[in-house]
Parts: structure tokens; sequence; C-alpha cells
């Protein structure tokens, strides 16, 4: 089975958005055979990285499916949008980082999964940095 | 186009360079499942497998701190599903010493479920005993992980060697870094062999040795 292949954009392809303002982009799977994909999420969410325990919330979440919507062609573009919340912001701290991204997780028939991601930045907190003790 | 497990994004390359780059030792691609067990040579998860079904779905796995035991488990539970198994994980903390926060999930086992403790040795062993009991009774299977020897058929014994952490450190680091292989050894050495520590060290290191932004 080949590998589908997986077009996820940012529609102004910027890397730093400020909060409140609209974020869009659009996506598409192209595939050999075109049922091979059954559902496809798109979402924008954050999480933390770091030593510890990591959080993650969804901000934006948009899935669709052949079981509801038979006869879907993925590789036609799905436009997504939403607007951006006021926190919290992208962090580039030492021991924790928040992260912002969209991610797309494309649902492949025998239960396989293929993730795809875009980071940006919320806002514009400077970054912090280890210093030798 | 990536895996469905988080993995590192490389070091360098466009159009994701103008964002900061992840830190190659974050749980998030260190964790259990996010990085697979390496077996050494003439070993592998099917074998396991096999073992586990010849010794009645019981087996013990085991091994000091941070030498892959839960990662092993993450690597049996998609094959054990393969083979009708429900694996029902209980990773156990801080001393805790019985399963009863966890009877609900319990209560629906049966011949198809596979009990897995972490941590095993943290329960009282009159609650092992009990463990033991519930899970004749059930027709289910048990798989514990635990520092020693528990009574139970062993299935695989952990140990970090040279070789499985270099192979650890070349999967979170596919291009050159500047974290190296020489840091890992002493990393291993001051904490005892333990891999999942050593790495909580490179993150630390990493950290330290990255740029100043701008410069």
């Amino acid at each position: 089975m080949n590998a589908p292949a997986i077009t996820l954009t940012l529609h102004d392809s910027r890397r730093v958005y400020r909060p409140g303002e609209k974020l869009s982009g659009q996506y598409f799977i192209e595939t050999v055979d075109g049922a091979e994909t059954q559902a496809a999420e798109v979402s924008v969410l954050w999480h933390t990285e770091g030593k510890g325990d990591e959080d993650i919330a969804v901000h934006f979440f948009d899935r669709v499916s052949h079981d509801e919507r038979p006869g879907l062609d993925f590789r036609q573009p799905r436009v997504f949008s939403t607007v951006l919340p006021n926190s919290p912001l992208s962090y580039e701290g030492v021991l924790v980082k928040i992260r912002w991204c969209v991610r797309l997780r494309v649902f492949l028939s025998r239960g396989k999964q293929l993730v795809e991601e875009r980071a940006f930045q919320l806002g514009e907190v400077p970054p912090a940095r280890a210093v030798l003790p | 186009m990536s895996g469905a497990e988080p993995r590192p994004a490389p070091e360098s390359g466009e159009p994701r360079a103008a964002l900061p780059r992840s830190n190659p030792f974050s749980t998030r691609f260190i964790q259990p499942g996010a990085i697979p067990y390496f077996f050494p040579p003439g070993v592998d998860a099917a074998q396991l497998v096999l073992r586990l079904e010849q010794g009645g779905g019981w087996g013990e796995i085991i091994g000091p701190h941070g030498s892959g035991k839960s990662t092993l488990l993450a690597e049996l539970f998609p094959r054990l599903s393969e083979r009708g198994k429900r694996p029902l994980l209980f990773t156990l903390h801080n001393g805790e010493r019985s399963l009863a926060r966890h009877r609900a999930e319990l209560a629906y086992a049966d011949a198809k479920s596979l009990i897995v403790v972490d941590g095993y040795e943290q329960l009282w062993p009159w609650n092992r005993a009990l463990l033991r009991r519930f899970c004749r009774r059930r027709g289910a299977g048990l798989i514990v992980t635990a520092h020693a020897p528990m009574g139970l058929p062993r299935l695989y014994s952990c140990a970090v060697d040279r070789q499985t952490a270099a192979a650890v450190l070349e999967r979170l680091l596919p291009i050159r870094s500047s974290i190296g292989q020489a840091d890992l050894e002493r990393a291993l050495a001051t904490h005892g062999q333990n891999l999942r520590e050593a790495l909580f060290e490179l993150y630390d290191l990493y950290e330290l040795r990255q740029p100043s932004q701008g410069a």
C-alpha cells in the first residue's frame, strides 16, 4: 500500500499569530485509492513539553469521515478556520514549554493512522534560557 | 509526513526551523510507546508473546529502574491485542499498596483480559495473592513488572547496555546534535545505568547547550 500524501497548509504561512487573530488553512489527502482514507481530524491545540507530565488542550476540532458523509473525497481541499484565544501564549521555558500547532490525524483502513502537524507561535513571549549554576 | 507517534523534529531544515526546536529528551519523546523497545539480537516481541502464551498468559518482566520495563509493555500491547487479548494496564505510583481504586475496571475482566500491573512489588503481598486468585478465577492473563523476581514465569529481564543506550540516542537524535554518545555514557554512569534518568539529564544538557536567541 502506498502511503497517502498529506498536504496541510496555513493560509498566510505565518509563524507568529496574535491572540484573537484568525488562523485558517486547508488540507487534502492524496491516495491511490481515495476510499483508503476513512476519516480525518484537524485540531488546533496547545500542549506542554518538558521533563514532567505533559498537558494538552484542544481549542478547535473538526472531524469528517466516510461514515457520516458517504462519498466524501479527501482529495478535495478542506478549509478550516478558528479565532485564536487569548491564552496560553507560546512559551519557550527550560523546564516546560508551551507549543501551539495544527494537527491533522488521518485514519486509514485497518486501523492505521498518520499525523501531520504545523507549528505556530501564539504571542511573542521572550524565551527563557538555562544558565550554569 | 510523520507516523502516529511524536518524534523530535530534525535539528535543521526548512520551513520549521523558524520556530523553537523541541528538546528531544522531552517526556513526549521518551515515554513508553514513543520509542520502541530495542531488543538484543535474537529476541523480538513476537517471541515474548509466544512465551507468554506458553506460560498460560502469566509472566513477569524484571529489571532495575529505568531499564525499559514500561517501554517493553508498550511494545507488547499491540501484538497482544492482535492475538485477541485485551490488556488492562495498572501503573502503580508512590507505594500504591492495593488495586482498590481500580476495582471498577477490574470488574469487567474475563478470559480475554490481560491484567498488567506495572510496579507489582508495591502491592502488599496479601493483595498480590488476591490479584493472582482473581485472575485464576476469571481465566485472565497476568503480566507484572518488578525490580526483583515475584514468582511468576519469567517473561523477560530488562537491562540497559551500551548498545541499547546508543540505539535510543540515535533514535532521538537522528542527525548531528549538540549531544553525543559520550554525554549519554557520562549520564548513565552518574545514574547507575538508569536510562530514564540519564535521558532527563540530557534534557538539561540540551537546554544548556542551546544557542542564545539571535546567536
